[in-house]
């Protein structure tokens, strides 16, 4: 199928020469006002290079995964709205700051998603967390919904919704239909992504252009069968099964 | 005098321009972009260490002596180093005739003074020093050694410590203790027995064939190059308030001129902008709102603490950007290869307490098993002036490709300078140092980068200079 070519770049902070610096291949670069892909830094890449390894063991692509995941919540939770506030410190200077405005809910989308449930937990103590179980029909070979539990009250919240694996965008773009046919508007919707293929992101990125996606990593395509290439395998058996 | 070389006059500028174009031919080194920036100097108080010998005869009253100064004096940084430290370890035969109590342990000979100046040496220059261990009871150097770090004065003790020409030439205060011959035999009587595992008959055996010729020949002649005779010693307060006072007086000379150094590296920091290397934190929105939340003072522990464990870990996932990593290419489930990066090497933390604790749970978020190093530095409440109390560090330090420093605050940068300067003595290179903190002054972040161009420095958010450290006191909750 289809399949970008990879950029490779010298990786380092600023301040180091372009010959001190390794090289590693980047994220693909997609042209939407509308997605976010985290700063590749070295120390993105190799967490990257740990998870993608087919020998890492499932501890370590557990411990590594949580990691970016992390990472990819702190990014998303700056796409939320604030107002200014100032406080007191504790040696009695005002410290010009701000605070976060509305609600939050999560929405994973099982069961890939749920693996990225610790990682929001571990940045928003207390977060409601919905449920969306996809899978595809076998007649039909489309997406189809079997399962969906969200906080009554979704439509007054922004969602961060979780996937892992953004590979054709189908389940992606069922989730938001979903998140949308229950009252939450497209731009309180946010999705969070580990590794994305090129056309998943310019089908979601279209699709719903006042939603943001935030993504750690834009792969060179997909093979005949929709996986991601170079992909990390299935996020979901080496998460929880493999 | 009756004739002087004349000195040609210094033409500063001229100098500088040679210097500028000698470091521009090696640039690389130092600064990639080309520019030099002037490296400024920091001396740690340890840097010149004041070193005084006490020598006297066996049972003289030598330790005893020593002991009794340093428990006066009650300083970390006063320390005893023991020339028995430095006996040679003995051959088969040596070592036979040895336990038969048949060798001269009491002639120079006996002692390796080719070591002992080395290590005098390595602590006069601000290094590490390690120790031999003599076993008196096996007659053999052992395997470990003990080590002397950072003291500000050493007493060196021992029947031959104003023996060697060398020794002599580093020693600040030469003293000889004196005592009657009958006090000196029942002295070591009593010690040999109690210490060293000997009989009473060994002892005696040992005292007329070597002790007392070679106390004629070589102990007692280093009488002559004493600046102090103490008699009776630890009796001798006169003699002991005169020794304590000189120590006092060389401590206070050396926190003085640390003092002074460190103001003096304030002067023209303002001015300029910080160097690249300085890295801090992108005030996003996410940054601004943990911020607020960590600054307000009516903010629960429970948060306080969570929100601080949250933002430490992004601040050491940024300082793992600073860290030296490798191509490596990978193969994905799919049997495709991924042209990625892997760290160069080991990656240690060394904690700056008691606030850099504050940002271990941080750490371990991002790296659960990283050996960490600590050490203990305190301001002095009278003088502000930093200290050194404590320090351990993963033996292996010098070989791990990036050490991350963590302190919670830095505001004047004296605990940073010397943390920092810790490292350097234990080998570790500069720029694989990154330090971490959670705020910083710009004062103290050209004090450090001034005197360290080559660190690297992550920090949370700028601050006012000289602020209180009021972070470590809302985490620990003390």
């Amino acid at each position: 199928m289809s399949q970008e070519v990879a950029p490779v770049k010298c990786v380092g902070p600023e301040y180091r020469a372009e010959d001190q610096k390794p090289t590693a291949t980047v994220s693909t670069v997609v042209h939407f006002d509308n997605v976010t892909v985290l700063p590749q830094t070295p120390q993105l890449i190799a967490l990257l290079s740990i998870i993608r390894n087919h020998t890492t063991a499932r501890g370590d692509f557990v411990f590594y995964s949580n990691r970016i995941i992390r990472l990819l919540v702190e990014e998303g939770l700056n796409h939320l709205p604030t107002v200014s506030h100032t406080v007191t410190t504790p040696v009695g200077r005002p410290y010009d700051g701000l605070s976060f405005q509305g609600k939050i809910a999560g929405v994973s989308i099982m069961r890939a998603g749920e693996a990225m449930e610790q990682g929001l937990r571990d940045c928003c103590r207390s977060v409601r967390i919905g449920k969306i179980l996809i899978q595809r029909d076998e007649e039909t070979a489309q997406p189809k919904l079997f399962y969906d539990k969200l906080p009554e009250d979704i439509a007054d919240r922004w969602v961060l919704l979780l996937d892992p694996m953004l590979a054709t965008g189908g389940s992606a773009i069922m989730a938001v239909d979903v998140l949308k046919s229950r009252g939450v508007p497209e731009e309180r919707i946010l999705f969070l992504n580990v590794l994305a293929s090129p056309e998943g992101i310019k089908t979601f990125a279209s699709k719903f252009p006042q939603s943001r996606v935030v993504t750690a990593f834009v792969d060179e395509g997909l093979d005949e069968k929709n996986y991601i290439i170079p992909g990390l395998g299935d996020f979901g058996d080496r998460y929880y099964t493999r | 005098m009756p004739s002087t070389v004349p000195v040609a006059p210094s033409t500063p500028q001229l100098e500088d321009l040679v210097m500028n174009l000698a470091a521009k031919g090696t640039a690389g080194t130092s600064s990639v972009d080309g520019t030099i920036a002037k490296r400024a100097h920091y001396a740690p108080p340890w840097a010149d260490v004041s070193i005084i010998g006490i020598a006297g005869s066996s049972g003289s009253g030598k330790s005893t002596l020593s002991q009794a100064i340093v428990k006066k004096l009650n300083l970390p940084w006063v320390v005893i180093l023991s020339i028995d430290s430095f006996y040679k370890s003995l051959d088969e035969e040596a070592s036979r005739k040895a336990f038969r109590c048949e060798y001269d342990f009491d002639a120079p000979d006996a002692l390796d003074f080719d070591v002992l100046v080395d290590r005098l040496r390595d602590l006069k220059a601000g290094k590490r020093a390690d120790i031999p261990v003599y076993s008196f009871e096996k007659h053999a150097r052992m395997e470990q050694t003990t080590s002397i770090y950072s003291p500000h004065v050493l007493i060196l003790e021992g029947i031959f410590a104003l023996h060697d020409p060398r020794v002599l030439e580093l020693l600040d205060m030469k003293i000889f203790c004196e005592a009657d011959a009958d006090t000196c035999l029942s002295r070591r009587i009593l010690r040999d027995q109690r210490e060293r595992g000997r009989d009473v008959e060994g002892i005696i055996k040992q005292w007329f064939a070597f002790v007392k010729p070679n106390f004629e020949m070589y102990v007692d002649p280093q009488r002559k190059v004493a600046d102090i005779i103490v008699p009776r010693g630890v009796e001798n307060q006169v003699a002991m308030t005169m020794v304590t006072q000189f120590i006092q007086q060389k401590l206070l000379e050396k926190s003085t001129h640390h003092r002074a150094e460190l103001t003096r590296l304030e002067t023209g920091a303002l001015s300029q902008p910080l160097t690249p290397k300085v890295h801090i934190m992108n005030q996003t929105s996410q940054m601004r709102g943990m911020n607020t939340i960590i600054h307000n003072i009516d903010t629960s522990s429970e948060d306080f603490i969570f929100y601080f464990n949250r933002l430490a870990a992004l601040l050491v996932e940024q300082a793992l950007n600073n860290i030296f990593f490798t191509s490596k290419t990978v193969v994905t489930p799919q049997n495709l290869p991924y042209r990625g990066l892997a760290p160069s090497g080991e990656v240690s933390a060394v904690v700056v307490l008691r606030g850099g604790a504050a940002l271990e749970a941080g750490l371990h978020r991002v790296i659960p098993d990283c050996k960490t190093g600590r050490v203990l530095i305190q301001s002095n409440i009278r003088t502000g002036e930093p200290e050194l109390h404590y320090q351990v560090l993963p033996k292996d330090i010098a070989d791990h490709s990036a050490v991350l420093l963590l302190d919670a605050q830095m505001s004047s940068g004296g605990s940073a300078l010397m943390a920092v300067q810790v490292l350097l003595d234990h080998g570790v290179k500069e720029e694989r140092i990154v330090l971490v903190t959670y705020s910083a002054g710009r004062m103290g972040l050209h004090r450090l980068t001034k005197v360290f161009p080559d660190i690297s420095v992550v920090v949370g958010n700028l601050c006012t200079d000289a602020e209180e450290r009021w972070v470590e006191r809302r985490y620990f909750r003390c």
